[in-house]
């Protein structure tokens, strides 16, 4: 019992250690700082000026706060995806399957260096509000905002997990990661408030992951404190916990179909 | 040229992250911006169809123009149209113009998507004029195209970093904004970018904010453009082809 505990957590973290280094060993430290610093940035600024222009410069950090929890976003669709999703692409898919490692360690391993990393990828998009657009933390409860910013990733990983499962049977997950993420952009209420959008909108952004993250981190940045957030946070956490639940689900399910039919590797 | 440009089209219209360019990103960014920019007056839609499309038009241009080199080496076809009789810019000029063509899409989607679906009445001040704004915009686009192209050969970095320079772009060109908003600083990099003076030629024509002999201008230093990228990749494919035949490199991805 203790000996299968034992080797559980070593492949739950060895897993998460490798699929992360897998997917980023080749790129040079320059290049990783310019997609994960510079990119994230020129988005940012992107939809910020877009709303200075449409409202003043006034409501900038209303901008810089949505667009920072889209680089979780960004880090739990695409990181994950692209963790569980290359294991095809690199042809290690059957190995993976083959062996008797318990999948759950195995599946939701693969998203834990990408909350690591979504989290600090939040941090620097609010360092950049600070620098650039002077965002202000003088209200802000630190514990409260880096709890909402944990959630936050947590939940937008379960939807990568997910994602992740999507693109062992489709060729087109590129398309797919890349609808998700740029739809989360209008729906979570990054960029438009969410009581602006349409009722048939307000009733999807309700059901996805980041909408709430979204706004308890504008409520904590500005002054709110954590009981004034914890039930959205908690529904945010359910969301994240319900996405890994049914991605671990479609793993398994892909599992059994691709060993029954033969086309584990067959794009 | 014309064979390269069919193909190129043949092959984009399998392609889901090229749909995802030249359609879905577009209309996204379209939506956004039009909730957006509620209330900046009687042409904001205009405004955003144009702005939104020339997003559509940049990405695909960016990943698909550019790669439109090093998309033969990965499939192994570089070495025979290398050999071919036929001049490498000739065929890699036909490729962009089927991008740059195709993500016009971007523009006719914008459209669709706030004229039908929203409602927004849309009309062009100048039609005329648009359409030969688009028409040298193309043009100039396309040449740009050949410039980076070969710089995902040339830079072996260009590649990785191609994400980087999306959004830049976006805010350089004035595409959704104007660019006087931005700090001072950057308004020499934006005329330094023809995506800029097409954006500044369509929004000006679109709108009716700009006088004929403005925009009349603004496709002549597109123009301009054009010729010093068109002769510069003379140039730039020849240390291309030189270098990969002296290092035997034109198979080798990533070389």
């Amino acid at each position: 019992m203790l000996n299968h505990l034992t080797a559980n957590i070593r492949i739950f973290f060895e897993g998460a250690y490798y699929s992360y280094r897998a997917l980023f060993r080749w790129l040079r430290p320059a290049t990783y700082l310019a997609s994960k610093v510079f990119a994230p940035l020129t988005m940012m600024i992107f939809f910020v000026y877009i709303g200075a222009y449409a409202s003043g410069s006034n409501n900038a950090s209303f901008y810089v706060i949505g667009n920072s929890l889209i680089f979780a976003a960004s880090s739990g669709i695409f990181g994950v995806t692209m963790s569980v999703g290359g294991e095809r692409w690199s042809g290690t898919l059957p190995y993976l399957f083959g062996s008797p490692a318990n999948r759950w360690a195995m599946f939701v391993g693969r998203a834990v260096m990408h909350i690591l990393d979504g989290m600090l990828g939040v941090f620097i998009g609010l360092g950049w509000g600070i620098l650039l657009f002077g965002l202000d933390f003088s209200h802000t409860d630190p514990m409260a905002l880096l709890l909402a910013i944990l959630i936050t990733t947590f939940s937008t990983s379960g939807l990568g997990l997910l994602m992740g499962c999507l693109s062992l049977i489709t060729r087109n997950v590129m398309l797919v990661n890349n609808t998700v993420y740029f739809s989360l952009l209008v729906f979570s209420g990054a960029n438009i408030p969410v009581a602006e959008l349409p009722r048939w909108m307000q009733s999807i952004s309700q059901m996805l992951p980041l909408t709430r993250g979204v706004a308890c981190t504008r409520t904590i940045i500005n002054g709110g404190s954590l009981a004034d957030v914890l039930p959205l946070l908690q529904v945010e956490f359910l969301i994240g916990v319900m996405l890994t639940i049914l991605g671990y689900f479609l793993f398994k399910v892909f599992e059994i179909q691709a060993k029954k039919k033969g086309t584990l590797d067959i794009f | 040229m014309l064979l390269a440009f069919e193909i190129e089209l043949r092959q984009n219209m399998t392609d889901g992250f090229v749909l995802f360019g030249i359609l879905i990103q577009p209309l996204i960014v379209a939506f956004m911006a039009l909730w957006m920019l509620k209330g900046k007056g009687p042409d904001y839609a205009i405004f955003v169809v144009v702005g939104s499309g020339m997003t559509g038009l940049w990405t695909t241009l960016l990943f698909n123009g550019g790669n439109s080199i090093t998309g033969e080496r990965w499939t192994g076809t570089l070495e025979p149209l290398v050999a071919s009789p036929a001049s490498l810019r000739v065929v890699i000029y036909g490729k962009v113009l089927a991008n740059v063509l195709q993500s016009l899409l971007s523009m006719i989607g914008s459209y669709l998507l706030i004229s039908l679906i929203f409602g927004y009445p849309l009309t062009l001040s100048r039609p005329w004029l648009f359409f030969i704004s688009l028409f040298v915009s193309v043009v100039s686009l396309v040449s740009f195209g050949l410039i980076l192209a070969s710089f995902f050969i040339l830079i072996p970095d260009f590649a990785r970093m191609v994400n980087t320079l999306e959004f830049p772009v976006y805010i350089l060109g004035g595409f959704l904004f104007p660019i006087a908003l931005l700090p001072g600083w950057t308004t020499p990099l934006s005329y330094i970018l023809t995506p800029y003076w097409a954006a500044v030629a369509l929004h000006g024509a679109a709108q009716g904010t700009l006088g004929t002999w403005q925009i009349v201008g603004t496709w002549g230093i597109m123009l301009a453009f054009s010729v010093v990228y068109v002769l510069a990749s003379g140039r730039l494919y020849r240390v291309i082809l030189r270098k990969a035949r002296t290092d035997a490199t034109l198979d080798i991805v990533g070389s």
